[in-house]
């Protein structure tokens, strides 16, 4: 999870790096407490995205006047389609270099590795893979401490000598710590102001940590960063049904509803409905052994929206059993009567079970089962899904 | 033969007890797997399915010679169950719990290396060889004994696969479920190299999905070390960049880990890719 900038410079400051001076303002009456000499200042844009200034969303300001406009502009704006939360004022640092360090984990070692590159300020993805040779690493074992040496030979592989060396390898010392402190996935400082007196400033912090760390975290619940926080933009209506629910949902822009088992199983089902130029209207996934409950919210996430044409789903019970989630879809087709048509695969574990749960239901009130078909295992799901495109097309869809 | 599980596994469960633990014991019981025991702290002296409950590993290990554990306890004590078995000694840790911390997944990982041992998982299903044994929650009615290894970063995906290369006539050596986590203990590369050198291995499946670069690594590996056919199956051709699709891992950042880029590499190498997870089989038989 991506906090903002200002948050990562919170925890920075507690860890002891230095960073500019700053105001966190929503509007212009926010900068009020501000003071005349601060200018000039810039103004960031807090946004859980990269390349806010290319965006826009980072303007240098001489005066309150000039703030005042650059805060409503950026608040009313948009960056990329995320969420501006609030903008952070910063100082003017006047630097003569800017290098970049920054921790985060090597999957293949598995270690932690410290990187530092005299190249600061720049696109590092595109630096690191025209110059790797500028990008210096020093890997770490999880359970070792990191000591000040380590921090002063990554400084020193950076170009840096004598009182320099200490104090950029006392920053990357400092960073590692917050890093592993936070549960951090990725942490970086891009640049570090190395200003005219020698001393240094983070002007900028990216610090993702790691949700699954959360419970052990309570200083970020005192800072008001919440577990949850989406990635990924802004979430569209549905996406925040379901997460509210409990299950993972992304918006697509097609009209056939995919109700799938499993989220490997539920992504190769969108790429079929693509294969036979069909267009999928979502991705979601249940989870292993699904609630009756969670399968009935995932259905009418897709009865309500009314792009989707069709429903196709496809259960292969393993964990989760086929009676199960035939009980689920009766019991919904009971309760909402949909007029949406649903073409369906069921197979695997207590296969007739759930087969014999659907006959019945279908023998007792056809009329409502009129537009569902729940192919058995016989019919191969390239034709089930050929079907769905079909259904979908003929329902108006532009499939 | 086969590989990590064979007649010679003797198995621990760590969480024995619990509502997973319980019914997960008794589907190992049913695959043939040789499950010797559990461990559930304070729970020692109790039987599971007629098998002792231990308070420790290490009283575990010294009463039944353990040698592998499938670990399903909850994630808050997943770090300490698991450091527990390395220092006991076990050499095959299939942890299946999710949503454990990254930081703490290195640590034993890294401390199961160093030690000699292996790790699958977290957040994985568990590896299965048919007619020797399974450790994990792999559904046992998909299986048939055969020759073709199955590695894969995803759970109810590899059960299609397998069901279906089984529906064909074909069988697996073993399967193995990898997890679908950023850090896991086993890679697709230590996978293949194991069933390079498994004589009852003679095709290897992998089954990958998009985000990250590990199935592009595994592309690279095979091309100079696998000598046996390699087919794969990539999940998310259609997937829209910048959102997640189910596990972590499941993302495309860019043009970096799409499935396209994936594809074009494991070509490259001359592993054949089944457009739809069921042509497996049929890539396998020379039908496509």
């Amino acid at each position: 999870m991506r906090l903002y900038e200002f948050e990562g410079k919170e925890i920075f400051k507690r860890h002891g790096i230095p960073v500019p001076e700053s105001y966190l303002v929503k509007n212009a009456d926010d900068l009020a407490s501000v003071p005349d000499d601060f200018y000039p200042a810039m103004a960031k844009a807090q946004a859980l995205v990269g390349g806010r200034g290319k965006a826009g969303g980072i303007v240098k300001v001489s005066d309150g006047a000039e703030a005042a406009r650059a805060v409503e502009r950026i608040m009313s704006t948009r960056l990329r389609g995320y969420d501006v939360a609030s903008v952070l004022l910063e100082k003017m640092e006047s630097v003569v270099d800017e290098v970049y360090v920054a921790v985060t984990i090597d999957r293949f070692e598995h270690k932690l590795v410290m990187i530092g590159s005299p190249m600061g300020g720049v696109d590092v993805e595109t630096a690191s893979k025209e110059h790797p040779e500028a990008f210096h690493k020093i890997w770490l074992d999880p359970e070792q401490e990191v000591e000040p040496y380590m921090g002063r030979e990554l400084a020193h592989r950076m170009g840096f000598t004598g009182k320099q060396m200490a104090s950029v390898g006392s920053i990357a010392v400092k960073l590692y710590k917050a890093f592993k402190a936070s549960d951090g996935k990725l942490c970086e400082i891009n640049p570090i102001g190395v200003k005219e007196d020698g001393s240094l400033t983070a002007l900028d912090a990216v610090f993702n940590v790691d949700t699954d760390a959360f419970y052990r975290h309570p200083e970020f619940k005192e800072m008001g960063i919440e577990s949850g926080r989406h990635e990924e933009g802004e979430l569209t209506p549905n996406e925040a049904k379901a997460r509210d629910a409990g299950f993972p949902y992304v918006d697509l822009d097609g009209d056939i509803g995919t109700f799938p088992g499993g989220a490997g199983f539920g992504i190769a089902s969108i790429d079929l409905i693509h294969i036979y130029g069909g267009k999928a209207a979502n991705f979601m996934d249940s989870g292993g052994a699904p609630s009756q409950e969670k399968l009935r919210a995932m259905l009418g996430l897709l009865l309500d929206d009314p792009k989707v044409k069709v429903i196709f789903g496809a259960r292969f019970g393993g964990i989760s059993r086929c009676d199960d989630w035939a009980t689920a879809v009766v019991q919904f087709i009971q309760e909402n009567h949909p007029k949406k048509p649903m073409v369906m695969r069921m197979t695997g574990n207590m296969e007739a079970e759930g087969r014999r749960i659907i006959e019945e239901a279908k023998a007792n009130e056809p009329e409502l089962f009129d537009k569902i078909t729940i192919y058995p295992y016989t019919t191969p799901i390239e034709e089930v899904v050929q079907e769905a495109i079909a259904v979908a097309k003929a329902e108006g869809g532009e499939a | 033969m086969a590989i990590l599980v064979d007649h010679d596994n003797k198995v621990l469960v760590q969480g024995i007890t619990g509502h997973q633990g319980q019914y997960h014991t008794q589907a190992m019981l049913n695959f043939g797997t040789n499950v010797v025991g559990g461990v559930t702290p304070g729970k020692g002296g109790q039987e599971v399915h007629g098998k002792p409950v231990f308070n420790t590993v290490q009283e575990a290990v010294d009463a039944t010679g353990a040698n592998s554990t499938c670990v399903l306890v909850p994630r808050k004590f997943a770090f300490g169950a698991v450091k527990d078995a390395i220092e006991a000694g076990i050499q095959l840790h299939v942890v299946i719990t999710e949503h454990i911390p990254v930081h703490d997944v290195m640590k034993f990982v890294r401390a199961a290396i160093d030690a000699g041992q292996r790790v699958i998982g977290p957040n994985c299903p568990g590896v299965a060889s048919p007619g020797k044994g399974k450790i994990g929650i792999l559904p046992d009615n998909i299986f048939k004994q055969g020759n073709v290894g199955v590695v894969s970063r995803s759970g109810t995906l590899t059960y299609e696969i397998v069901n279906s290369i089984s529906e064909y006539g074909l069988g697996q050596s073993t399967c193995v479920g990898l997890g679908g986590d950023p850090v896991t203990g086993t890679s697709f590369i230590d996978t293949l190299q194991m069933f390079e050198a498994d004589p009852e291995t003679k095709q290897m499946v992998l089954v990958g999905e998009i985000g990250g670069s590990a199935e592009e690594e595994a592309a690279a590996y095979v091309k100079d070390n696998v000598t046996k056919p390699v087919f794969a199956y990539i999940a998310g051709r259609s997937a829209p960049p910048g959102k997640t699709m189910g596990h972590a891992g499941a993302i495309v950042s860019g043009a970096k880990g799409d499935a396209a880029s994936k594809i074009a590499a494991l070509e490259a190498a001359g592993i054949a890719v089944a457009v739809w997870p069921v042509d497996i089989p049929r890539l396998i038989l020379g039908e496509l």
